[in-house]
């Protein structure tokens, strides 16, 4: 349960969506890296899609689509959905 | 020392927008229509045009060199530019530079696409990588959802309200009543405004750019007698896609731009803001400067009481947004303002303007950013 993020194997840095050279460092090589939750800082509805900007803890945000009622402000799980990043209201 | 040339913008025209084009109407013939009325307004003979610059969505496969042979021009300048909004600022910035070279004497900047509803949707899905694997199979279905969050961000940081948008929409509209060419001219209130149908909240229909077809036109030549561009400002993906998107590029260029055009933003007569959604063109304006003390509700008020001569041809939230061409419809305005050939909603003694361009959104909003500011020569 979790997407991937790609982190720079030089400087650490967490760039999304994925680009060549490290905007910190320049540094080429990239490793994926697994993120669980964000902060969902904002959402909108669309033809009956939600969709929302997720914080995730590693720094990038992410725009997502949200599969249940989770506001502004939640904290979400995120999870690869058929490659889609979805988000849903972390269980309590 | 030899004198370099001066060039000038000396004509501009627009091809008709229209919500829904005729079946036989494509994106070369608008552009052609553009070229043709460019040319008559300019008083140009088209063996005169020896560069030529184009920027649509969707006149591929074809480039710039097809459409020349096809308008039946040999440039000695050529050239594409695929950066949507900020096209137009680009291709002029660079018509300018070749002209003052040299390089060409007679340049026609075109910018134009005609959609329908696959073209359309082809063209939001696939507008990028990042989009075409990321944004698209959400599915996102355009941009408009993201501008929603980027509004209620703005909303958030400055305490703005609907009602400080719809004072913006419905100031521009009113313009729009004035220019023939507008494709919405039908007066709206605030009443109706707060009223439409919700497309991605906070953003209802009139805070989104109604989708049109059209093109528009720009000649550069050296010369006397035309606008003189007295700087160019530009910083295109100033932030990686990293910020909130409330702040665009011209927040780092705008004091080199008015320091080298000699003059303020008060003393502008006409601005053109990209307005591809109503929050973007405050975001540009206090960027600019027209926010000294950063309060964006003051701004908008003043927009809605018509105290700045903001999107004198009801911009493109009322005149449509015809592809590629909103990047050369605020210039088309403002050009025409400032050589006097606006009719009905001529400002009085224009003589300055500043333009800008706003777009190519990578994937959360838009990366590119531009401006220049005009002067009657």
């Amino acid at each position: 349960m979790s997407i991937s993020i790609p982190v720079c194997t030089t400087c650490g840095c967490a760039v999304f969506p994925p680009v060549l050279l490290c905007p910190r460092c320049g540094g080429s090589g990239w490793s994926p890296e697994p993120v669980q939750a964000g902060l969902l800082e904002g959402r909108t509805e669309r033809d009956g899609t939600a969709i929302g900007a997720v914080r995730t803890s590693l720094g990038p945000v992410v725009v997502v689509r949200i599969e249940d009622g989770a506001a502004a402000g939640a904290t979400v799980a995120l999870d690869d959905g058929d490659g889609m990043p979805v988000a849903r209201s972390v269980a309590r | 020392m030899a004198g370099r040339p001066q060039a000038l913008i000396v004509g501009a025209a627009e091809a008709p927008y229209a919500r829904h084009p005729d079946a036989e109407v494509t994106t070369e013939s608008l552009l052609a229509d553009a070229f043709v009325r460019v040319l008559v307004t300019a008083g140009v003979q088209r063996d005169a045009v020896d560069g030529l610059g184009v920027a649509s969505f969707t006149l591929a496969p074809d480039r710039a060199i097809d459409l020349a042979r096809k308008l039946g021009v040999r440039p000695r300048w050529l050239m594409d530019d695929g950066n949507g909004g900020a096209s137009g600022i680009q291709l002029l910035q660079h018509a300018v530079r070749a002209v003052e070279a040299g390089d060409a004497t007679t340049v026609v900047l075109l910018a134009g696409d005609r959609f329908d509803r696959e073209s359309f949707r082809r063209l939001v899905d696939t507008y990028n990588r990042a989009t075409q694997h990321y944004l698209a199979p959400l599915p996102l279905g355009g941009p408009n959802a993201l501008f929603a969050l980027l509004t209620r961000r703005q909303m958030d940081e400055h305490g703005l309200e609907r009602e400080d948008y719809g004072r913006l929409v419905v100031a521009q509209r009113t313009r729009a009543a004035l220019n023939p060419g507008a494709v919405y001219r039908a007066p709206l209130t605030l009443a109706d405004y707060l009223a439409a149908p919700v497309v991605a909240e906070p953003l209802h229909r009139y805070d989104c750019v109604p989708v049109v077809s059209g093109a528009d036109a720009l000649v550069v030549q050296p010369g006397r007698d035309g606008v003189a561009v007295r700087a160019f400002g530009a910083l295109h993906n100033h932030d990686g896609q990293e910020g909130d998107g409330l702040r665009t590029g011209l927040a780092e260029v705008a004091g080199a731009l008015w320091r080298d055009a000699g003059f303020g933003p008060e003393d502008a007569d006409i601005v053109s803001v990209y307005d591809d959604y109503p929050a973007l063109v405050l975001a540009q304006l206090g960027d600019l400067g027209y926010a000294p003390d950063g309060d964006l509700r003051a701004l908008a008020r003043r927009v809605g009481e018509g105290r700045l001569a903001l999107n004198t041809s009801g911009g493109q939230l009322s005149a449509g947004q015809a592809g590629a061409a909103g990047g050369l419809h605020g210039l088309v305005e403002a050009v025409t303002q400032l050589l006097g050939r606006a009719g009905d909603r001529q400002a009085e003694g224009a003589r300055r303007a500043v333009v800008t361009g706003y777009g190519m959104v990578l994937y959360r909003y838009g990366a590119c950013a531009n401006a220049v500011a005009l002067e009657r020569a």
